[in-house]
């Protein structure tokens, strides 16, 4: 993300801002029409975002495109948001100054790192149009608004003012406006539909902001509305210091040349993440440099040995020198259950499973992978999957085939998870689209543009093995979903044809209608398992209730297990039945024999959630007759959530001892948040009074 | 041999089917239906009637899945069905059938396939006959041309004497679906043989060449797969009168097939391949030494003109040699050639000169 900002501060000074965009515009984001449309809605609409987020407030945002000149595409883009506002003061140099804000030595997860930012967007309308940008921006604390024109002076590469002044900002219905910022640009431009659209990309961001309000009013003057899902904002990112093995040459000599440390020693406990003091001597030791020289005295093969020393080809006794991992708390994951609202608000379908793998570290980055993956509903069957690839939570639009998160995609064979496929390679096929989301203080891109994430293999392997445990969770729904239809089949065939043959058959015999128990029983022959999840208004709690029927001729005896959102913080409450944990998220109960005809049922709510968050329970059993409707306990599914849970555990251990405060836990990655949506329940037998005795 | 029933002989039967039902319900158990397996592997060559009937191999419809439990409670629905017609005098075609079935609620028929497979079914395991059923197939029976005399029974309950000869237009006599003695007598014939033949187009030929006369022959239209009624008038045409049966078909396995079930039985209709076979019927052409020997125009087998020959070889009606070499030569030829392709030597070659030599070989002409 440096390279950019170095870039442009070097050649500042020589070259003509117009000149510079005009060689550069393919990276920045305005190398054609339609692109530049979506460049500028995605930086005002970054902002807007990251404002927000900064200062706790539920964004909404509200985005509107007109036609001015179609002859000549001229467009008219409006971005406004209820943002803290900015000051006047301030309102010149967030527009109008290239490099605002940048910090390099600060490494956080955050969506600027792409782009140049808004002010890109005042140059472009001022070299398409020549017109300035408006801004209106109302901060809380003061009653009205700033106003003021932004523009560019390309002869002296500096930012203009004009028309500053102060007015009472009112919303559409009269009110007076709280706070929030609103950009008005004229620009050389084209709106399209399709895929890569303004609308896609808003599609694509209020996915991954599900604590977003998004209005869009294209220029047909259609409004589109993807509502908030949340009222969670996103966890606060921590900066985090460098860590010595994700460290550039150019960037340590920066950060020596910028050192007010006392000495060497001071320097490296002070500005990097991972370096104890055993570490410190160590690293003085592999790069022989004393630690008491002073800053001043470091130069050039200096900083090259230290360097070297940092990427362990400086050895200390024949070893590298032992670093800690950096800190994963940096990262702001979207957290499954939230991918899961996003995707379900935005994509009609009948399942949807989530997942956040534990943050891991590549190169002394902190990374983290969440995938998501929605299936059924109203998607085209015979196409290849819609891939939504996002890094830090910005979508990702161009050069998909390029990107290692597609290539994540494309290395698993997805025929076993019940999705077409030809050869087991390249984009599955079916009624589904896969979510990919990387969280990293530094995301790696292929080039410039930073549409497509290049090649890691930890994050490569992170990727694939989030999609491994998707593709099971998708596995065990279109099963379930095959059993589910069977058992429907069979309560249509013991209510409604059975009782139609015994009738019909004794009228044409003239006989009387016999009893239909004992062959109900043998044409049913087996454990059926029914659950409900409901929200629970009055209480504001999730009901759970899982109900066992015997339709067999034997006793049966049961180990029935349950999923349950632990990790995002639920607690089970009113569980009668008792049982035990099994594993996290996963509760157990050990059931006494099931009797012929017999029906048991668990009941338990769960607190701490909001509605809509959990709104399917799997079953699960362990014992040696089949029950439709659960599914038979997977003994590897188990150990690899013990697994995940032991390294949740190491990695918060890890984290611990660092400077920094653990203010959320991270989420350790099973079971995978599954939702199923709307799907038909099997009807109780009713009627069968016969077996049940009417209390059913 | 099977015959007609009376209507109180087959509500009888039909009863015997709803009991089975019935009882396996009193007992606690899945109803059921019992029938043969209805497939090659279950067809056997019986000696005393000459023809291939369902062997022993049973399957048991129970209603353990909806499908098959749907299955009975239509049966059922026939059943009542076929009472009331029994009742008031009616009849109804198949495809009537179907049609009403759509007031049966939960036992509608899914599609005309469905209801006409029931049918078989329910002639299987009852013994009776569609006729006795009352039920009417929709397809029609063949067209026959030749110099022969027959009786038929019209619609005002009069006897009608018709020459298929003197007494039909070009197009023939129309056989009717109902063929027995209470409806068509046979009386007379001077001819010499029966040829019965496939298509259309070489059907009118061999009429517009006065084949029939010219040979002393009665010319049968087929129709491809021909229907009960045709095969059941042959048969009748071929013992009561002691006329050979000759057929003229395509050179490719489905008129294999055609073959098979006119002289051997077919496998869907086995229960009453006794009442529908002539085991007398002899193959003429094309065979698959007549595309070699007369170098006829060919085409290649598709992959499932190999799939069909390839099944011919393991079904018992072909089990003999002289078949053996004919679909085994057909498929190392990878070649089929249809009737009509003997065109490329003349309109009049089919009659002048491979007929004959044909008729020749058997001691017909």
């Amino acid at each position: 993300m440096s390279g950019i900002a170095q870039k442009l501060a070097s050649n500042q000074k020589q070259v003509a801002i117009s000149e510079f965009f005009e060689k550069n515009k393919h990276f920045l984001g305005f190398d054609s029409l339609a692109r530049s449309l979506i460049t500028a809605v995605k930086e005002a609409v970054d902002n807007a975002l990251d404002a927000c987020e900064e200062a706790r407030i539920l964004p909404s945002i509200r985005i509107e495109i007109n036609k001015i000149d179609p002859k000549k595409d001229i467009v008219q883009l409006i971005v406004e948001d209820n943002g803290p506002g900015i000051p006047q003061k301030s309102i010149e140099k967030v527009f109008g100054q290239l490099l605002f804000g940048s910090r390099f030595h600060a490494i956080r997860q955050s969506r600027g790192q792409q782009g140049i930012g808004i002010t890109g967007v005042v140059m472009y309308c001022q070299l398409t149009t020549g017109r300035t940008t408006h801004v209106r921006s109302k901060i809380a604390t003061e009653p009205t608004a700033a106003v003021v024109d932004i523009g560019l002076d390309t002869r002296k590469n500096k930012a203009t003012k004009a028309n500053a002044g102060r007015e009472i900002w009112y919303n559409e219905d009269g009110s007076s406006k709280e706070h929030g910022t609103e950009v008005t640009a004229q620009m050389k431009a084209k709106y399209q539909k399709g895929r890569q659209s303004v609308w896609q990309y808003l599609r694509m961001t209020s996915i991954v902001n599900p604590h977003a309000e998004i209005i869009f009013v294209d220029p047909e003057g259609e409004r589109h509305h993807w509502t908030r899902v949340t009222e969670r904002l996103p966890t606060k990112v921590e900066s985090i210091k460098p860590h010595p093995h994700g460290i550039e040459l150019g960037q340590l000599q920066r950060m020596v040349s910028e050192s007010n440390d006392l000495n060497l020693n001071h320097f490296l406990l002070n500005n990097f993440s991972g370096v104890t003091n055993r570490a410190r001597k160590e690293l003085c030791q592999a790069a022989e440099l004393e630690g008491t020289r002073k800053m001043r005295a470091i130069k050039g093969d200096d900083i090259r040995n230290l360097l070297e020393a940092f990427q362990g080809e400086r050895l200390v006794n024949g070893q590298p020198a032992k670093l800690l991992k950096p800190p994963t708390n940096c990262l702001s994951p979207i957290e499954e259950i939230l991918i899961k609202k996003g995707l379900s608000k935005t994509i009609d379908s009948r399942f949807v499973t989530t997942l956040t793998r534990v943050p891991n570290v590549t190169q002394g980055n902190p990374f983290q992978v969440e995938v998501g993956l929605i299936f059924g509903g109203s998607m085209a069957g015979d196409k290849p999957v819609e891939i939504l690839r996002f890094a830090n939570r910005v979508p990702l639009m161009y050069q998909q085939g390029g990107c290692l998160l597609t290539k994540a995609i494309e290395s698993v064979d997805w025929r076993q998870y019940g999705l077409d496929q030809a050869g087991g390679k390249g984009v599955p096929k079916g009624p589904a689209a896969i979510l990919v989301h990387l969280a990293s203080t530094n995301v790696q891109f292929t080039s410039e543009a930073k549409e497509a994430l290049a090649d890691n293999g930890e994050v490569m392997e992170e990727a694939r093995k989030a999609m491994l445990e998707m593709g099971r969770g998708l596995r065990k729904h279109l099963e379930k979903k095959k059993k589910m239809a069977k058992t429907k089949e069979k309560f249509e065939l013991i209510n409604d044809i059975l009782p139609a043959i015994a009738e019909k058959s004794a009228q044409l015999l003239n006989r009387p209608v016999p009893e239909l128990s004992g062959s109900i029983t043998k044409i049913m022959s087996a454990v059926i398992s029914e659950s409900t999840t409901v929200w629970n208004k009055a209480t504001k709690q999730t009901d759970v209730d899982i109900v066992l029927f015997n339709y067999t001729s034997r006793a049966r005896a049961y180990t029935i297990l349950a999923t349950w959102p632990e990790k995002s913080g639920a607690t089970m409450e009113n569980n009668d039945t008792g049982g035990r944990k099994e594993a996290l998220g996963v509760w157990a109960w050990k059931l006494d024999a099931l009797q012929p005809g017999e029906r048991k049922s668990i009941t338990f709510s769960l607190s701490g959630l909001e509605r809509g968050d959990w709104t399917e329970t799997e079953v699960l059993f362990r014992g040696s007759q089949d029950v439709i409707g659960a599914t038979k306990m997977d003994e590897k599914f188990l150990q690899e959530i013990r697994r995940q849970e032991q390294l949740f555990k190491e990695s918060e251990d890890e984290n611990t001892p660092s400077e920094q405060t653990l203010d959320q836990a991270p989420v350790a990655s099973a079971p995978p948040v599954v939702e199923e949506v709307a799907e038909p329940a099997v009807a109780p037998p009713e009627g069968q009074r016969t077996l049940f005795g009417g209390d059913v | 041999m099977s015959r007609m029933h009376t209507p109180e002989e087959t509500k009888a039967a039909m009863h015997e089917v709803v009991a089975e039902m019935y009882d396996r319900i009193v007992k606690g158990e899945p109803p059921t239906m019992t029938l043969p397996v209805r497939t090659k592997n279950n067809i056997a060559f019986d000696k005393k009637l000459g023809v291939y009937k369902y062997g022993k191999k049973q399957s048991i419809r129970d209603a353990t899945s909806l499908g098959s439990a749907k299955q009975l409670l239509r049966a059922l629905h026939v059943v009542e069905f076929i009472e009331e017609m029994l009742d008031a005098g009616k009849s109804s075609t198949l495809r009537e059938m179907y049609y009403i079935s759509e007031g049966w609620g939960m036992g509608k028929f899914g599609s005309q396939n469905d209801s006409n497979n029931l049918a078989e079914d329910l002639e299987i395991v009852t013994k009776c006959l569609r006729e006795d059923f009352k039920l009417r197939p929709e397809e029609d029976g063949a067209r026959m041309i030749g110099n022969l005399t027959l009786r038929e029974r019209n619609r005002r309950g009069e006897w009608m004497r018709i020459n298929a000869r003197d007494d039909v237009g070009d197009s023939g006599y129309g056989v009717p679906y109902n063929v027995e003695l209470e409806k068509i007598e046979l009386l007379e014939h001077d001819i010499d043989f029966i040829m019965a033949i496939e298509t259309g187009g070489m059907f009118d030929r061999l009429i517009e060449n006065g084949f029939d006369e010219d040979y002393r022959c009665g010319l049968l239209h087929l129709k491809g797969q021909p229907a009960r009624s045709t095969r059941r008038i042959m048969k009748r045409m071929s013992e009561e009168w002691d006329l050979p049966v000759v057929v003229f078909l395509d050179g490719d396995p489905w008129s294999f097939r055609i073959f098979a079930s006119i002289a051997y039985g077919a496998i869907k209709t086995a229960h009453i391949s006794e009442y529908l076979a002539t085991p007398s019927a002899t193959y003429l052409g094309i065979t698959a030494d007549d595309i070699v020997a007369y170098d006829l125009p060919s085409d290649d087998l598709s992959k499932k003109d190999i799939e069909a020959l390839n099944a011919e070889l393991s079904d018992p009606r072909f089990a003999d040699s002289w078949w053996q070499d004919q679909i085994n030569m057909m498929l190392e030829l990878d070649k089929k050639a249809e009737q009509q392709s003997l065109a490329k030597y003349g309109l009049d070659f089919v009659t002048e000169t491979y007929l004959p030599e044909k008729l020749a070989e058997l001691g017909l002409a």
